[in-house]
């Protein structure tokens, strides 16, 4: 091989002017800097990809947007109103509520629990509760609807059916 | 440049700073990395740019490599210099690259500093060496080009690293993966490509 290796002195001197190749002048000069600041961009391309990988609906969802900026304004437009009908909404319900506390009848249940509990004596009043309230006060929270099997002051709740999966007689 | 670079450049005390940068660099320290890049950019840069011929491709594929070895930092076990592994990255990368490009070869050389003119060795080379007395230079370069666009990636790398760049066979072997003697044969083939493209620039035997 050597005597071959000696036949490629000319072309190892052609392969010479390759050396002479070199690019831009100063090209070298922001050459790191780019590289430091593609790794910056990989970094934070990073975050990205992993929601691209782990929730691609999101992506398309906001690729949506993208495509049709019309929507975005349409969909800011229906959160201020659901917003603002929330808004409104809350306050006519506060105004409800209040309205309920200030009725006779929720003053009339009140009055004679208050004052058992504040004389810890004896069974407290309970004809004036409305009748047809079965003896508990009027609630829509399903919690207070249960009907206890005993009242708290040792009564028999007349209300309260033990469940049963025998037929009724 | 104008010089071939080899691993036994570096000396003893820019060993030991290589290994605190790489240490540093590891630990997130761009700065470190920032001073990795700048000893290492010109001669990953030049051994790409002399695969693909192409001033473009050669930049996307300089930056890619040293990005990709940033993040595969953690990896490297320090088995080999950092700069032997960071030339593995390199040449891998632009083989895959140029595979993919296959038969879309392009040549961009004339947004190169071509400043062989000045060079009375080749100048010399020119005149005296070939029989087509009257060849420009940049008309032998880019006959040059071709000829090695010619050969398989691996018979050019071998080539590039050798001829080009006067890397070592061990070198050459280390980067590549594959073992000396690949390497020589290698290399031998490709010189034997290269001189029958060649032959009509060259002084016959």
């Amino acid at each position: 091989m050597k005597e071959s290796e000696h036949n490629f002195e000319d072309l190892k001197q052609l392969l010479k002017l390759k050396r002479c190749e070199i690019p831009p002048p100063g090209y070298f000069n922001n050459f790191s800097s780019q590289v430091i600041s593609g790794i910056r961009e990989e970094r934070a391309g990073g975050a990205v990809g992993r929601l691209n990988s782990e929730a691609p609906w999101l992506t398309r969802f906001l690729g949506i947007f993208e495509t049709r900026p019309g929507l975005v304004g349409g969909l800011a437009t229906s959160l201020v109103l659901l917003l603002v009908f929330g808004v409104v909404l809350a306050d006519h319900s506060d105004s409800d509520t209040q309205n309920m506390f200030s009725t006779d009848a929720s003053a009339q249940v009140s009055a004679p629990l208050a004052s058992a509990a504040i004389s810890g004596v004896g069974t407290p009043d309970l004809a004036g509760v409305s009748a047809d309230s079965g003896g508990i006060a009027i609630s829509t929270n399903p919690v207070t609807s249960l009907q206890p099997a005993a009242s708290l002051f040792g009564q028999a709740n007349p209300l309260f059916q033990t469940a049963s999966f025998a037929p009724a007689h | 440049m104008s010089e071939p670079a080899t691993m036994s450049d570096a000396s003893e005390p820019a060993e030991v700073l290589e290994s605190d940068l790489v240490r540093r660099a590891r630990n997130g320290d761009l700065s470190a990395y920032d001073e990795l890049v700048r000893r290492y950019q010109e001669r990953i840069y030049a051994t790409i740019y002399h695969m693909t011929a192409n001033h473009e491709d050669a930049n996307d594929l300089a930056q890619d490599a040293f990005i990709k070895a940033y993040s595969a930092l953690k990896s490297f076990k320090g088995g080999s210099t950092f700069y032997t592994w960071l030339y593995r990255i390199a040449v891998n990368k632009t083989i895959n690259f140029l595979k993919q490009r296959k038969n879309k070869h392009h040549l961009s050389l004339n947004d190169l500093d071509f400043n062989a003119e000045n060079d009375p060795d080749l100048v010399a080379l020119i005149s005296h060496k070939t029989p087509h007395r009257d060849a420009s230079l940049s008309e032998l370069q880019k006959k040059l080009n071709e000829a090695l666009l010619k050969l398989s990636e691996p018979h050019r790398m071998v080539v590039v690293l050798h001829d080009v760049q006067g890397q070592s066979h061990d070198e050459i072997a280390e980067i590549m993966g594959c073992n000396i003697g690949t390497v020589r044969s290698r290399l031998f083939y490709a010189r034997q490509q290269l001189q029958g493209y060649l032959a009509e620039y060259m002084k016959p035997a």
